[in-house]
């Protein structure tokens, strides 16, 4: 996938005629819809099939073969037509729909080839607006040159209808990319490592083989071959010593086993990333087999997030994720897996190459802030509470249980308090003219900002204990933020400091008009 | 009663009528809620309080009555009693928080926007600036419309404080506060376009 020419673009588009998909598109349709039925199609075929209960072989066939007239007919009846400033598609079986979409109004333009895709040279499109849980429309699938003059053209269109007069003629040519950040194998290799998503898969795994496999078939199994392996072991192990030792073996070669997998992940996810800026828009690529691009204007950013782990840490890398408020989530497709969004602008980076990008494209240029504001003098006192109390009851717990021995647990206690002095010590907040930051955490750490222009509302908080300590917390409201993030707030400030930030916000912000 | 009667009989308001200045909403104070809005609020804790609690009490009053009772005080199973002093206090304790609630919320309207306070032990205070207003709901149920109160739902486009809703508005300034938000939500769209 390649930058295409922008003449040639203009002439693969030619704006005179509705057009249709590519001819073999009806065939992904066919097999999109068939993976949701492939599994009672499965069992029918090989499970049901027995021949005593009378019951013929080809009926599944009969279901396919509807789905293979439905999707030739869905491929027949999707037209798409390409206006001077909206593209109009209209599709539907029975129900016709036609629906409009100004190129203005689309945040997201992603191109997503699978292997299949590549093999056809044909790629599917799909265009999210703000909101809602699917995409505005979707293209399944469209030549590649096509769907690559289609991303063109909506990313020079919608720049000329936003920019109005300053950004001069539309004709203008798209002025050629910059790479922001390509990523070599071996730095995929390390996001790998360190991203350790390999971990959720194998847990998945192991959660499905205990809900699909009949009659506790999976535990029975781990139990036989945990058993056979520890009497293997204790064959040649006598000692208890020796013993431990093969135990620690085994979970080591399991933890690398894992990290292997994730390695291997992340290589198919994020194989020949490469991040870039043309003009004011800013396009990702990636994949190994499956490869995705997909292109998001920068002023749709919504809120940034950097993250340090200890691991990150490590290997002297972060990661640098946004939001965007396009749709995000299942597309309707049992695609949730599948987050073609632009979600990583740099799945691992140098802390310096962080700080460039953040600085070239969130338009700030004094990133990172030179003078964080610190917490509440107090704050590791209000950060500890919470631990001396769970201390309390596993101490108590572990009391019960192993006598005086239990009374160990309160060696926890100065660990935690340190942790929280660190934390206090390293978190800080900036709150200027054009931006809000947090940075937090010192084990793991994070930075979260957001200009002040995407903030859509700012409360002020307090509980009983921030009351008890004079303190007060800012929560910051943005857009297409995802739940499971840590939130854009302003923790454990002192109440003066809170209130008057709070109150500076909601000024600013009701004097900047709500730039999407 | 009468209020929701005569709104019910009376039309929309004609446009005729729409072309007269009407009240404005006061900005810039910190405003209460009715006291319409506290008696609701008391009667639909005590609603929510007294029909579970009931529920389950009987049901362990039933239970420890098919056992022999251990003891008694003046006749009367301790059962019983424990019964109808949790019925007494726990109800009371609700209502009194509700009513407490309701006295600490308050609401405001000024340049910035619009800001809702509430809480006592856990205090918040939201702020959601005029220009960031998606869109406006009022919402009534049918006992707030036998108190002539509504809530007022006002939509953005964040995630956490999507929709700040503020229940037991007068039902009148609840549909001033929508106008006059909503007539400043579609003024800052034009300064953006223009």
């Amino acid at each position: 996938m390649t930058t295409p020419e922008p003449a040639a673009s203009e002439a693969l588009l030619r704006q005179d005629r509705e057009r249709r998909l590519h001819p073999g598109s009806w065939l992904f349709v066919l097999l999109q819809n068939l993976r949701q039925f492939i599994v009672p199609l499965a069992v029918l075929l090989f499970a049901g099939g027995r021949r005593d209960d009378g019951y013929p072989w080809w009926l599944p066939m009969i279901g396919v073969g509807a789905l293979v007239v439905v999707s030739i007919w869905q491929y027949l009846t999707f037209r798409y037509r390409i206006e001077d400033d909206r593209l109009i598609v209209r599709s539907g079986l029975l129900e016709r729909s036609v629906r409009q979409i100004p190129y203005s109004r689309i945040h997201n333009v992603a191109i997503h080839q699978s292997l299949l895709h590549r093999l056809m040279d044909v790629a599917e499109v799909r265009l999210e607006s703000a909101g809602g849980t699917r995409p505005e429309a979707q293209m399944r699938v469209l030549r590649l040159p096509e769907a690559l003059a289609l991303e063109q053209l909506i990313r020079d269109r919608g720049q000329a209808v936003h920019a109005g007069a300053d950004a001069g003629p539309a004709s203008a040519p798209a002025p050629a990319g910059i790479t922001l950040l390509a990523l070599s194998s071996w730095e995929v290799v390390k996001l790998g490592l360190i991203s350790n998503r390999g971990m959720i898969v194998v847990a998945g795994a192991f959660a499905l083989a205990f809900q699909a496999l009949p009659d506790r078939m999976a535990g029975r199994l781990l139990v036989d071959y945990g058993r056979e392996a520890f009497g293997y072991a204790s064959g040649f192990a006598a000692t208890w010593m020796a013993k431990g030792l093969v135990l620690l073996a085994v979970v080591g070669a399991a933890l690398l086993l894992i990290r292997a997998f994730s390695v291997l992940l992340a290589l198919l996810r994020y194989y020949g990333f490469r991040l870039q800026r043309q003009g004011r828009r800013l396009t990702v690529e990636r994949g190994l087999l499956a490869r995705s691009r997909s292109s998001v204007p920068r002023r749709r950013i919504q809120a940034w997030t950097m993250t340090e782990g200890v691991l990150h840490r490590l290997f002297a890398r972060r990661t640098l994720d946004i939001d965007t408020a396009s749709a995000r989530g299942a597309d309707g497709q049992g695609d949730a897996s599948a987050q073609r969004g632009l979600d990583a602008l740099a799945p691992i980076a140098p802390p310096a190459t962080c700080d460039a990008i953040v600085r070239d494209v969130a338009l700030l240029p004094d990133w990172p802030p030179q003078a964080w504001r610190p917490l509440h003098p107090r704050a590791w006192q209000r950060l500890v509470i919470g631990d001396v109390l769970m201390t309390a009851i596993g101490c108590a717990v572990l009391v019960w249980f192993f006598q005086a021995w239990g009374a160990l647990a309160l060696l926890w206690l100065p660990w935690s308090i340190f942790v929280a002095r660190r934390h206090a010590a390293r978190a800080g907040y900036v709150v200027d003219a054009s931006l809000v930051a947090v940075r937090e955490g010192w084990w793991t750490r994070h930075w979260r900002f957001a200009e002040v222009g995407k903030l859509q509302a700012v409360e002020l908080r307090q509980s009983p204990l921030d009351r008890r300590y004079g303190m007060a917390s800012v929560w910051c409201d943005t857009a297409g933020a995802s739940p499971l993030a840590t939130p854009l707030r302003l923790r454990l400030l002192p109440l003066a400091e809170a209130e008057s930030i709070h109150a500076t916000l909601a000024h600013r912000i009701a004097r900047r008009p709500l730039r999407w | 009663m009468t209020a929701s009667h005569d709104h019910a009989a009376a039309p929309p308001p004609l446009p005729a009528e729409a072309t007269v200045p009407a009240p404005q909403v006061e900005t810039d104070i910190w405003q209460p809620l009715p006291t319409r809005a506290r008696t609701l609020a008391t009667i639909t804790t005590l609603i929510g309080t007294v029909i579970p609690l009931g529920i389950a009490l009987g049901v362990g009053v039933v239970a420890s009555a098919r056992q022999p009772s251990s003891f008694a005080i003046a006749g009367v199973p301790s059962s019983f009693a424990i019964a109808g002093g949790l019925l007494l206090l726990v109800p009371a304790w609700t209502v009194w928080i509700a009513r407490r609630r309701w006295l600490r919320t308050r609401w405001r309207l000024d340049d910035d926007g619009f800001g809702v306070r509430r809480g006592h032990m856990w205090r918040s205070d939201t702020r959601v600036p005029g220009n960031r207003v998606q869109h406006l709901d009022v919402r009534r149920g049918p006992l707030e419309r036998a108190f002539g109160l509504a809530t007022l739902i006002v939509h953005t486009a964040g995630t956490r404080n999507s929709a700040v809703a503020l229940s037991g508005l007068d039902h009148m300034q609840a549909e001033r506060l929508r106008d006059t938000l909503a007539a400043r939500a579609a003024r800052d769209d034009d300064h953006d376009d223009a």
